[in-house]
C-alpha cells in the first residue's frame, strides 16, 4: 500500500506538463534511435549527458526512461521491414516479422510487436513498482561487503554470460576495470594511469567511452565493410495495422508469457534481453497450433519476443534503481547520470530521493502509453527514417557525437579519446568483444575499490570477511560458479 | 589485423599498464588498501586473460568477422577508415580557430566520404546544415557550451 501511495505521488509530478513534455520528447527520440541502425540508447543517453548541468534531475530521468523504453519499441520496426536488428535482443523479431513483412502482413507484424511491448512493459513497470520495495529492504541490510560481492557478481555475469565467449567478455572487463582506475585516487590523492596528463587526473569521461565504442566504433566498423551504402532493402508497409480477430487470439497468450520470462531475467545480476526472447521464441514454437509457420512469419514469434524485450528493459532497472548496480550498458550510463547530478544510487536512493524515483516509475506507466500511441500511426514517419541514405546519416551521427563530447567540456582532448575509443569499438566489434561489460567495469571500477576499502577497514584487514559473511559469501560463490560452470560444462561434453 | 596481432596488442597494454602500476606513488597516509592493489590485481588479470586470448587465438580458435561470408571488408577498406578518421582529425586540429560549423562540416564530409558519398558541393552543403543544425539545438536551445558557430563571431 505504501508503494501504491507513492506511486500516486509520483504521478502527481509525471503528469505535470513540463515532466510530461521531457517524458514525450524521450519517448519521441528513442524511438526514433531504436528505429535507426547503428544508434542505440545507451549511445543517445550518453549523448545527452552534457544536458545534466541545464536541465532538473527529475525531468533528465523521465526522458531517460522514455529513450530507453522508446528504443526497445522502435528497434521492432527495423527488425520487421529492414530484417536488419539495432540491437541483440532484436535479433528473434527479425526472424518471424521479416517473414511476416515479406507476406504481406508487415502491418499485422508491427501492431502485434506494439501492442505486446506496452502489454509487457507495463506488467514489467507493474513487477518493478510491488517488487522494488521488498528488494530495498532487503539490501538496507547490505554492508560494503556485500555491496562489493553483488558487483563481482554483476560484472562476471555480464561478461561471462552474455556474449559468445567467455573469455572474450572478460577481456572487455578487464579493459572496462582498468580504464576505470585511471585518474586520481580519491582516497589517497595519487594519481593512477594518467601519463603526467592533467587531463586525465578526473578519469575518462563515460561518455566519451559510450560515444566512441558505440556511435564511432560502429561507424568505423562499418565503413570498414564498405557494404552499408549499397543498403538493406526496407520493406513496403503492407496490410493493415489493425489485428484481426485470429491475430489477437494467437498474440495475448504470447504477450504475457514473453512478460513472465523478460522481467525476471532481465532482473538478474547478468540483465539482458537476448535470453528471455529466444526462451520465449522456442516456448511459443513449442506451444503453437501452428508450429509449421514458423520461419515462415508466424505471429507468435514476433508478439512473444517483442514483449519478453520490453519486460526485460523493465527488468533492468530493478538492479538500477534498488542496488545501483548496473547490467546493461544503457543502465551503467543512466548510474553515471545519477552521478552526474550527485545523487547516491542503491537502496537509500528510494528513502533519499523518494519523489525522484517514483517519478521515474510513473512515467514508465505513462510513457507506454505515449509509445503505444506514437508508434503505430506514426510508422510511416519511422519508414521514412530508414530510407535516410548511409553517408547523411553517418555523418549526423559522428558529428552529434563530436558535438555532444566537445560540449560536455570543451575538452579537444577529449575528441581526440572519442577516435581512439572509437578504434577500439571497431576492434572489438570485428573480433566479437561485447562492449556492455567494458561500460560496467568502468563505471563500477571506482565504485567497487571503495566498497573493498570500506570493508576492509571495517574487517580490520581481514579479506576472509569477502567469504564468511553469509550473504556475501554466498554472492562470491555465485560469481565463482558463473566462471567455472560454463567451461567445465563445455570441457565434459567435449570429452 | 588477425585475433593473434589482437592477442599482442593487449599484451603489449599489458606491459604498459604494468609500467604505470609500478609509479604510483605510494600514500603517506595510513589504510588497508593503498593506491595500488585494486590497479596491480587488474593488470594481473588483464594479463591472463590476454595470454589466454593469445593461445586461443594461435590455435585458431577466435574469431575475425572478415572471415565470416557476407561480412569480409570490399576493396578500400583502409581509405574509408582514413576517412571517417580524417574528419575526426580535422575536427580536433580546427574547432578552436575556426568555431564548431566549419569543422563539423569537415568532420561530416570526411564521415559521408567512408561511406561513399563524393566530395563535392552537395555534400558539403548537407553536412554544413548538419553540423549548423546541432550547433543551434546543442548551443542555442540547450545551452550546451560548444562555442562560436563561425570564426569571425569568435
Amino acid at each position: 500500500m505504501e508503494a501504491f501511495d507513492a506511486l500516486m505521488g509520483g504521478f502527481a509530478i509525471a503528469l505535470q506538463p513540463t515532466t510530461l513534455m521531457w517524458g514525450f520528447v524521450g519517448c519521441f527520440v528513442g524511438t526514433l534511435v531504436g528505429v535507426l541502425p547503428g544508434i542505440g540508447p545507451a549511445l543517445t543517453i550518453a549523448l545527452l549527458l552534457p544536458l545534466t548541468y541545464h536541465v532538473p534531475a527529475t525531468s533528465m530521468f523521465v526522458m531517460f526512461a522514455g529513450i530507453y523504453y522508446g528504443a526497445a519499441y522502435g528497434g521492432s520496426t527495423t527488425s520487421i521491414l529492414l530484417n536488419t536488428p539495432g540491437e541483440s535482443a532484436a535479433v528473434v523479431t527479425a526472424l518471424e516479422g521479416n517473414k511476416m513483412a515479406r507476406r504481406g502482413r508487415a502491418g499485422q507484424a508491427l501492431a502485434t510487436a506494439a501492442i505486446g511491448s506496452f502489454v509487457a512493459g507495463t506488467i514489467g513497470t507493474l513487477a518493478l513498482t510491488f517488487v522494488a520495495p521488498w528488494v530495498v529492504e532487503a539490501a538496507l541490510a547490505f554492508g560494503p561487503a556485500e555491496y562489493f560481492s553483488l558487483m563481482v557478481l554483476s560484472v562476471v555475469a555480464v561478461s561471462a554470460v552474455l556474449g559468445n565467449s567467455m573469455l572474450r567478455g572478460l577481456v572487455a572487463l578487464g579493459l572496462g576495470l582498468l580504464l576505470g582506475m585511471v585518474g586520481v585516487d580519491l582516497q589517497t590523492g595519487q594519481p593512477r594511469f594518467t601519463f603526467g596528463r592533467p587531463e586525465l587526473l578526473d578519469g575518462i569521461e563515460v561518455t566519451v567511452a559510450a560515444v566512441g565504442l558505440f556511435a564511432v566504433g560502429e561507424a568505423l566498423y562499418l565503413a570498414w565493410q564498405g557494404r552499408e551504402s549499397k543498403g538493406g532493402e526496407v520493406m513496403k508497409l503492407t496490410g493493415s495495422l489493425w489485428m484481426s480477430k485470429q491475430d489477437w487470439a494467437r498474440s495475448w497468450k504470447a504477450w504475457f508469457r514473453g512478460a513472465f520470462f523478460g522481467f525476471p531475467i532481465g532482473a538478474m545480476p547478468a540483465g539482458g534481453a537476448e535470453l528471455p526472447t529466444l526462451l520465449s521464441y522456442y516456448t511459443e514454437k513449442k506451444l503453437s497450433k501452428h508450429p509449421e509457420e514458423f520461419g515462415h512469419g508466424a505471429i507468435e514469434g514476433v508478439a512473444g519476443p517483442e514483449a519478453a524485450n520490453n519486460a526485460a528493459a523493465a527488468g533492468v532497472l530493478m538492479p538500477l534503481l534498488t542496488l545501483g548496480i548496473p547490467t546493461s550498458a544503457t543502465a551503467a550510463i543512466m548510474l553515471s547520470a545519477f552521478e552526474g547530478y550527485g545523487i547516491q544510487t542503491g537502496p537509500q536512493l528510494f528513502s533519499q530521493q523518494g519523489s525522484l524515483v517514483w517519478t521515474l516509475i510513473a512515467s514508465l506507466y505513462i510513457g507506454n502509453v505515449i509509445l503505444l500511441v506514437l508508434n503505430l500511426p506514426l510508422v510511416s514517419l519511422w519508414v521514412k527514417l530508414l530510407k535516410i541514405p548511409p553517408p547523411w546519416l553517418y555523418a549526423g551521427i559522428i558529428v552529434i557525437s563530436t558535438a555532444g563530447v566537445y560540449g560536455a567540456g570543451n575538452s579537444v582532448f577529449n575528441v581526440g579519446l572519442l577516435f581512439v575509443f572509437g578504434l577500439l569499438g571497431y576492434i572489438m566489434r570485428r573480433f566479437d568483444f561485447p562492449a556492455a561489460p567494458l561500460i560496467v567495469g568502468l563505471i563500477l571500477a571506482p565504485l567497487g575499490e571503495q566498497s573493498m576499502r570500506q570493508a576492509l577497514t571495517i574487517s580490520q584487514g581481514e579479506w576472509s570477511t569477502f567469504f564468511t559473511r553469509p550473504l556475501s559469501g554466498s554472492l562470491m560463490a555465485v560469481a565463482a560458479l558463473l566462471l567455472i560452470v560454463p567451461p567445465l560444462y563445455k570441457m565434459l561434453k567435449r570429452s | 589485423m588477425t585475433p593473434l596481432r589482437v592477442a599482442l596488442l593487449l599484451v603489449a597494454l599489458c606491459g604498459v599498464a604494468a609500467w604505470q602500476v609500478t609509479v604510483i606513488p605510494e600514500s603517506l597516509m595510513q589504510m588497508t588498501v593503498g593506491p595500488v592493489l585494486a590497479p596491480g590485481v587488474i593488470v594481473a588479470a588483464l594479463s591472463l586473460f590476454a595470454v589466454l586470448y593469445g593461445i586461443s587465438a594461435w590455435r585458431g580458435r577466435q574469431t575475425d568477422e572478415s572471415q565470416a561470408p557476407d561480412q569480409s571488408a570490399l576493396p578500400g577498406a583502409n581509405t574509408r577508415m582514413l576517412s571517417l578518421l580524417g574528419g575526426g582529425v580535422a575536427f580536433i586540429a580546427l574547432v578552436i580557430p575556426l568555431g564548431f560549423v566549419i569543422p563539423g562540416t569537415l568532420c561530416g564530409m570526411g564521415v559521408a566520404r567512408a561511406f561513399d558519398a563524393p566530395l563535392n558541393l552537395k555534400s558539403a552543403l548537407i553536412c554544413c546544415a548538419i553540423a549548423s543544425t546541432f550547433w543551434f539545438v546543442f548551443a542555442q536551445l540547450l545551452g550546451v557550451g560548444l562555442g562560436p558557430a563561425l570564426p569571425w563571431l569568435i
